[in-house]
């Protein structure tokens, strides 16, 4: 019995499968009318590292290029097989629709951070010492970050609205973090049509460039990530 | 991570490794039973549904020092 650390679902193996995490052979383990790419290693399994979770990506990038594939999060291992197809096989019916949805589709990031007064938290709203000491002096500073934080959601909102209507994509295929860190406005996941995710990139980084208050980067075309589970 | 209001190409191509780090780590079919919850060297805390930058931050980090 041997641990098996778990990189993406399939219908069917593809031919040429890359090699799996620190070299190993990557092997295929069936799971009902489904199957998973898999690395087997005891120590592997043991020891996974910085390093191996670009490889994961490098190997779940390498398949998707072959076929439609779902990317498991990493890290994920199961005990064996047997483990494997106890996981997967009982959501086959629903594995199977979201390989549908996503087969030949790849993802964009676009991550939009604030730039110039909009960087700055609470702008807008100067704290001065407040007469009553340095209690109400804290909770006023409180006060005013928190009017910036909200300031800052409505707008990353309305930026997030903004693209939804800009955009040449369905709704349902773009799915937004809004004020996931201090620096970020928006993290916003894309599914591209087949085909597309280049034009479609060009598209996005022309949209996200009209956008003031924050500069855009936009990155991809990854494996479908974010769409791999349902909303 | 550098002050990202003011961006260069270095920042970009960070910013972009931030973003597959975060999907790699915190997005994927989860296959629950099983799943392992670290990563030597890489600290996932969670804030919600999102990984605190630290740890992604660290891990992009890493490897642009093995680049």
């Amino acid at each position: 019995m041997t641990r098996l650390v778990v990189h993406a679902i399939a219908s069917a193996p593809v031919e040429r499968a890359p090699a799996g995490l620190r070299g190993a052979a990557l092997r295929w383990v069936p799971a009902g009318g489904l199957g998973a790419w898999v690395t087997p290693g005891d120590e592997l399994a043991a020891t996974l590292a910085r390093d191996d979770v670009f490889d994961h990506h490098r190997i779940v990038d390498t398949l998707f290029r072959e076929g439609a594939h779902l990317p498991v999060r990493f890290p994920t291992v199961a005990e064996d097989d047997a483990g494997v197809a106890a996981l997967v096989a009982p959501r086959e019916a629903e594995l199977r629709g979201t390989l549908a949805r996503v087969a030949g589709r790849s993802e964009l990031a676009l991550t939009l951070l604030w730039a110039g007064s909009q960087a700055v938290p609470g702008r807008g709203h100067a704290v001065r010492p407040a007469p009553g000491g340095p209690g109400r002096t804290f909770l006023e500073s409180k006060r005013v970050a928190l009017a910036g934080s909200e300031d800052r959601r409505r707008t990353a909102e309305a930026l997030a609205k903004l693209l939804e209507a800009e955009l040449p994509v369905e709704r349902a295929d773009v799915r937004h973090a809004i004020c996931p860190s201090a620096e970020v406005a928006l993290s916003t996941a894309i599914l591209a049509p087949a085909g597309q995710a280049e034009r479609l990139k060009e598209t996005v980084t022309l949209v996200a460039s009209r956008l003031e208050g924050v500069r855009a980067v936009v990155s991809g075309p990854w494996p479908p990530y974010t769409f791999a589970e349902a909303a | 991570m550098s002050d990202l209001r003011t961006l260069g190409p270095d920042d970009e191509l960070r910013v972009s490794l931030v973003e597959l780090a975060h999907r790699l780590l915190d997005r994927g079919v989860v296959l629950t039973g099983h799943a392992t919850i670290s990563v030597a060297g890489v600290d996932l805390i969670y804030l919600g549904l999102s990984v605190v930058l630290s740890g992604v931050e660290a891990l992009v980090e890493a490897k642009e020092r093995s680049a």
